[in-house]
């Protein structure tokens, strides 16, 4: 395993500009590794810092401490390097609205030094479904065409690494989808992604990883163990008769957290329902309750997120109070 | 500082390709050589008219070169008059350019394209001599193109003399090396200036403040106090020249790509 991006205690302060201002500090010691392959996505509120981190990545903007390294190359030292190896979907899709698709693609395969320039081209106006519209100017394009049109201005030079600003952000649902789907095809193909959003849904679906970010990072992890992390895993068991004394049977086990009777059924909050479901059902089913199914359920992101948030603002309150 | 030709052409098709979808900016790039060019050949057929009905020209009162005295009064006084059109033309060049260099950088700040851009492995030279060259080239080409239709016309009103006088080293030298260069000159300071002011037209005052000394000069020119000679072209050029590549190397020091994308508007 190698790692395209690796970030240590990556800061950024943004000076006071102008009366009556102060100093932010938008990005606070960030560390991160991000694995070839992997989609990784920096979940957050607005204000959060996500935008900084890509253009500091990006070298577009310099970090006020800390190091990096994306691709191999250092940032800093190596910023041109970086900024050729890199793709950056940016927060506002930036066209050129006086120019036709093709040309706002040309012009930029142009400056990347993209050997086969309408090779490439063609091919992700077509993976994009912008082809027929190839020659119409970006300013006339729908918000979800343009974010798409953007989208392929950030793969033409087919960089290993790809950032995602927001990519559906400003976009009604059925654009979203399609550019949700097209996100999932590229993880398909192994491309590496950084994809900044603070749509919980889209995290969950596309990221093998989240950073839930509020200037440093609150937790990282996996979609699912971020949930049975702060959640465990709950089960729900319909029985054919809901008895209290099964509860309290269930209470008894080792393994299990929680058990409440909800809607006819047991919710039953446990470590790993993988391991632990058989014992379950045996235990029910030997105290004589006839099990008529068992499902398991889950936690929404949503719920991790705002858990996550909640606790960052009990910390803040309280360090305020110190 | 890298300089890859690729790229710096790229971004000036680029540049081109939006001002051709500007139909305002090149009509208005037109306008004042336009005018010019009616100003010349009205004014030269006023002369040759007034020459030809034997009216008497001695009351009028213009600078005439010392070496045309010995022609006819009418023909010395087109030739005069010519020569100080012929002037403004050389310096037309600057006016214009600065408005699109102004609006260059500050433009695609507004439209958000300068993000992308900048994440580009474009370098801060390639992408202001691009933007400057890119500038001034249609105004001196427009300007070639209003000199070619004065000295045609010339040609077909004037007594053959005064096209003889116009057709010479001074102004081709000007046309084709003294011109362009001052032009690039004027626009790479409106993009110097247009890198570190968030708003087109102050871009546009600070640097015409520049181009202040040359108008002065250039009254004196047209005053009758100083005439163009080879050398003084020639050395006008070289200057230009010079100053051309110390504007470059400012704009390039002063311009920041961080500060750029970050001050807010
Ligand atoms: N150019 C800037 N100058 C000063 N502060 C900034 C600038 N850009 C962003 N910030 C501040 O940095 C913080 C993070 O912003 P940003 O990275 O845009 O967050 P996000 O993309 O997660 O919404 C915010 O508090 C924002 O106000
Ligand atoms: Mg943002």
């Amino acid at each position: 395993m190698c790692s395209i991006l690796r970030v240590e205690g990556l800061t950024k302060r943004f000076p006071a500009f102008g009366k009556g201002s102060h100093e932010t500090l938008a990005v606070d010691a960030i560390h991160l590794e991000v694995q070839a392959g992997e989609v990784f996505g920096l979940l957050g509120p607005n204000g959060a810092g996500k935008t900084t981190m890509v253009r500091m990545l990006c070298a577009l903007i310099s970090p006020t401490a800390g190091r990096a390294w994306i691709n191999g190359f250092e940032l800093g030292p190596d910023n041109d390097s970086i900024r050729a190896s890199v793709g950056v979907l940016t927060e506002s899709p930036g066209l050129y609205r006086k120019l036709d698709a093709v040309t706002n693609l040309s012009f930029f395969a142009k400056l990347y030094g993209v050997r086969d320039i309408a090779g490439q081209v063609d091919k992700y106006l077509r993976m994009l479904g912008l082809w027929d519209a190839r020659y119409q100017l970006a300013g006339s394009f729908s918000k979800g065409m343009r974010q798409k049109l953007a989208i392929a201005r950030a793969l033409l030079h087919e960089p290993p690494l790809v950032f995602l600003d927001e990519p559906t952000a400003s976009l009604d649902p059925e654009a979203a989808r399609v550019v949700r789907d097209f996100i999932e095809e590229l993880r398909g193909r192994g491309r590496t992604i950084v994809l900044c959003t603070h749509n919980l849904d889209e995290a969950d679906r596309l990221c093998d990883r989240i950073g839930v970010i509020k200037q440093k990072f609150l937790c990282i992890d996996s979609p699912a163990r971020l949930r049975r992390q702060l959640y465990g895993s709950a089960v729900r068991v319909r029985l054919e008769k809901l008895a209290p004394e099964y509860a309290n049977l269930l209470r008894g086990l080792p393994f299990v957290k929680q058990v409440e009777a909800s809607d006819g059924a047991l919710i039953v909050r446990l470590e790993d329902p993988a391991t632990n479901n058989p014992t379950l059902v045996r235990v029910l089913v030997t105290a004589g309750a006839g099990v008529r199914y068992l499902e398991e359920l889950s936690v929404p992101l949503e719920s991790v997120y705002f858990d996550v948030m909640g606790q960052q603002d009990q910390d803040v309150r309280q360090e305020a109070k110190a | 500082m890298k300089m890859r030709p690729h790229r710096v052409w790229a971004v000036i098709q680029k540049e081109w390709a939006e001002t051709a979808r500007n139909r305002g900016i090149v009509w208005m790039m037109a306008l004042i050589p336009a005018v010019i060019v009616l100003m010349v050949l009205g004014t030269d057929y006023g002369f040759v008219w007034a020459g030809q009905s034997g009216q008497d020209l001695k009351s009028v009162n213009m600078p005439v070169p010392p070496n045309l005295s010995h022609l006819p009064r009418h023909e010395a006084l087109i030739i005069a008059m010519n020569e100080q059109f012929f002037f403004y033309l050389l310096l037309i060049p600057i006016t214009l350019p600065v408005y699109i260099a102004a609006h260059s950088i500050i433009g695609e700040k507004e439209t958000r394209t300068l993000e992308p851009l900048l994440a580009s492995p474009v370098s801060t030279g390639e992408l202001l001599l691009a933007k400057g060259f890119a500038a001034a080239a249609p105004a001196v080409v427009i300007n070639w193109m209003a000199f070619s239709i004065v000295l045609g016309g010339v040609a077909l009103i004037a007594p053959p003399a005064v096209l003889g006088y116009a057709v010479r080293d001074v102004w081709i030298i000007g046309m084709l090396l003294f011109s362009p260069l001052l032009a690039l000159f004027s626009v790479m300071l409106g993009v110097l200036v247009s890198s570190r002011v968030n708003d087109p037209r102050t871009a546009q005052q600070i640097s015409s403040v520049f181009v202040m000394p040359l108008i002065l000069i250039s009254l004196m020119v047209l005053m009758g106090k100083a005439f163009l000679t080879v050398p003084l072209v020639l050395a006008g050029a070289a200057v230009a020249l010079a100053a051309d590549i110390l504007v470059l190397f400012l704009a390039i020091r002063v311009f920041q790509r961080e500060t750029i994308l970050t001050r807010w508007k």
